[in-house]
């Protein structure tokens, strides 16, 4: 046999827990209302009935019989009446499953006259109690049980009962519920680098704990970030003024081998040190503002800029739109992109497009080995090299693509990698068609203290 | 005699103003070195010398401070070339708006230094004096066009950046700091090649057609650069110039 499901959600869960017990209880407490009430109207309605009968049958009893039929109208009542006959005739009736009221009568009228029980079998089945009063004249009394009808607008309110019931239970879930839900998106949204807005500490208190709580792990995770980012740009600058040093020594050197090689080494480590602040930098969001920027002369320019270096690089413009953007940022990916597409690939080509939306779509395209599916996520961290390829003497510092990710982020876009039809690579990066929000808060003078000044 | 170019070199690293120095006095130029703004303001107060180069980062009054304090006395004509430890546009564009005339990254290769000191004084020395543009936050406006000097793009009619190549705006920048004159080709090349000569192999024809197409000009009929013919181009609009850019 299956067993039903316990639903996933606590949405599901609560209303379930609320509704089933609110259901039972008010039904319990319904059904219980009810009997009291019938108890009570049972017990009132056999007393009446056994004063009454005791009356009727004493006032029948000494009236003249030629006067007793002009009274009876006066003794009926909605459940029963007197007749002055012998009744219709019946089955005796089975005492052992007699009603209540037939030992009411008993009870009362047993005393005084020989009493007799007769069911009839009819449409509505009744009952006919039989005495005969002192003068031997015959009295019937033909009782006939009904339930009294329910009134017409208790399953109104019953239902109104029952709607209310889930009106509450709806209402209490959501209470429940919209704090935690709004808690997780907050939470969803927080920023790793601690540049976004704390969560609201308000709400219930086991809420605002839990607000509380988060924001001070992300306070934490944000220092931590901020510090791995301080000493990595300390680090990376102070090692300019010796690389600097060491430069213009070599250049004292005589000319020869070891003084080339000495100087690609120190260009290698230049780079390396550039691209550690370059990257801290781009950890620490970007508080450039936000600029129309025609797009296919952007890129063009660089693409132009790339042929002046003797580099080729292929340029498909697109439609010429503008769009909203951080251009010193842009241009920092794009470069990115386009040095690790030189390196590794040929024939590259930067194509310019509109999405429908209004945002641009730039690839960087390039025919070259391209990247094994499982690396493609992983170029993208920081100082992760493709181990198989001669990126070693290509002196790629492995923080490129991280940085141009990034700084893709900044811009509120986002960048893919994935190989080509045909071999090679695209890097594709999705713009949108304007910044929205405020420039990411800085604090202090740089959101990371760089000691650059 | 001939006159030997003076070069003061304002760094607060000792081994570095040095081998600095040394290196260009190997190269035929005469040097001092001084460590700071003060030992700079009590040297020139003496000395003329035909070119500073500076650091941006230094204990006390920075680059920025110093340079822009040069522009505003009587040094305001000196050449300055600013030395700046980051690669960075931003630096580069404060560099730039601060009134310096060229600035290298560090670490950088000591011929380069000597070949970027050589292009900025053949640069100054080449400019006739009707249009030295070198104040801070500069817009030149032609046109419909303006032209951010320090951010180094184009601004259209709507503000709209349309950024020019490296080898474009050197080009344009030499046609607005000479409008309304015909320079020709070798003209060209020897204002435009301040540096990276190796960048001008391309023709100054193939520069101007870019540069045309980025301002929208049609090459049969441009409203901006005229050819002329057997002497070299000429830019026929009036160049005025803007307050800040912003």
């Amino acid at each position: 046999m299956k067993t039903p499901r316990w639903p996933r959600t606590l949405a599901a869960r609560l209303t379930l827990i609320f509704l089933v017990s609110l259901v039972v209880a008010h039904g319990l407490s319904f059904g219980l209302q009810f009997y009291e009430r019938y108890q009570s109207a049972m017990t009132m309605m056999l007393g009446n009935l056994e004063q009454d009968l005791t009356t009727s049958v004493a006032v029948l009893e000494r009236l003249p019989a030629d006067e007793r039929a002009a009274w009876l109208p006066r003794f009926e009542h909605p459940n029963y009446r007197y007749q002055l006959d012998e009744g219709q005739p019946g089955s005796a009736m089975d005492m052992s499953t007699a009603p209540v009221s037939v030992r009411s009568m008993l009870a009362t009228l047993g005393r005084d006259y020989a009493l007799t029980f007769t069911t009839i079998k009819d449409v509505r089945p009744h009952y006919q109690a039989h005495l005969r009063l002192k003068d031997g004249s015959p009295l019937t009394i033909d009782v006939r049980p009904s339930i009294s009808p329910l009134s017409p607008w208790l399953p109104a309110v019953l239902v109104a009962q029952l709607l209310l019931l889930l009106g509450c239970t709806w209402l209490a879930v959501r209470t429940v519920i919209r704090p935690l839900t709004r808690l997780s998106n907050a939470v969803d949204g927080l920023d790793p680098n601690g540049q976004g807005e704390p969560l609201a500490e308000e709400g219930p208190v086991e809420v605002v704990y839990a607000a509380v709580a988060v924001n001070t792990l992300q306070e934490r995770i944000a220092t931590h970030v901020k510090e791995r980012m301080q000493l990595l740009a300390a680090i990376s600058h102070d090692l300019q003024t010796p690389i600097t040093r060491m430069k213009l020594r070599v250049e004292f050197m005589d000319d020869s081998a070891e003084k080339d090689k000495l100087c690609n080494d120190l260009t290698e480590m230049q780079h390396l040190v550039q691209e550690g602040v370059a990257y801290a930098r781009s950890m620490a969001g970007s508080s450039e503002p936000g600029r129309r920027v025609d797009m296919d002369a952007f890129v063009q320019s660089l693409v132009f800029d790339y042929l002046d270096t003797g580099k080729q690089v292929l340029f498909t413009p697109g439609s010429g739109a503008a769009i909203e953007t951080r251009p010193h940022a842009l241009r920092r990916v794009l470069v990115n992109l386009a040095d690790n597409a030189l390196k590794f690939g040929s024939q590259v080509e930067i194509r310019v497009d509109t999405r429908p939306d209004g945002g641009m779509l730039i690839q960087v395209l390039d025919r070259g080995p391209g990247i094994a599916e499982h690396q493609l996520a992983e170029v993208v961290k920081p100082f992760y090299r493709v181990e198989s390829s001669r990126n070693r003497e290509t002196g790629g510092t492995g923080l490129g693509l991280a940085i141009a990710q990034q700084l893709a982020l900044t811009l509120q876009g986002t960048l893919k990698l994935f190989n080509r039809e045909g071999g090679g690579l695209c890097a594709e990066l999705t713009l949108p068609a304007r910044i929205t929000g405020p420039v990411r808060k800085v604090v202090g003078d740089s959101a990371v203290d760089l000691p650059a000044r | 005699m001939e006159h030997v170019d003076h070069i003061l070199i304002v760094d607060d690293d000792r081994e570095i103003r040095e081998l600095v120095g040394n290196y260009l006095q190997k190269n035929g130029l005469r040097t001092t070195v001084v460590a700071d703004g003060r030992q700079m303001r009590a040297f020139l107060e003496s000395t003329p010398v035909d070119l500073i180069v500076m650091d941006i980062m230094m204990p006390g009054d920075d680059g920025l401070v110093l340079c822009r304090e040069l522009r505003a006395g009587k040094h305001k004509a000196t050449p300055i070339l600013m030395l700046t430890a980051r690669n960075d546009d931003t630096d580069r564009i404060i560099g730039l708006e601060m009134g310096a005339d060229d600035y290298l990254v560090k670490p950088f290769v000591a011929r380069e230094l000597l070949a970027r000191i050589n292009a900025v004084l053949r640069r100054t020395r080449m400019l006739p004096p009707n249009l030295i543009v070198s104040e801070a936050g500069r817009l030149l406006a032609f046109g419909k066009w303006r032209l951010d000097t320090t951010a180094r793009h184009l601004l259209d009619s709507e503000g709209t950046i349309v950024a020019v190549s490296g080898g474009e705006y050197r080009l344009l920048r030499v046609f607005l700091d000479h409008p309304q004159r015909v320079l020709s080709r070798d003209q060209l090349l020897n204002l435009t090649q301040g540096r990276d000569a190796d960048l001008f192999d391309r023709s100054i024809d193939l520069l101007v057609s870019r540069l045309r197409q980025r301002l929208l000009d049609d090459a049969r009929d441009p409203a901006y650069i005229k050819t002329v013919r057997s002497e070299g181009y000429v830019f026929t609009y009036p160049v005025e110039i803007l307050g800040d850019a912003s």
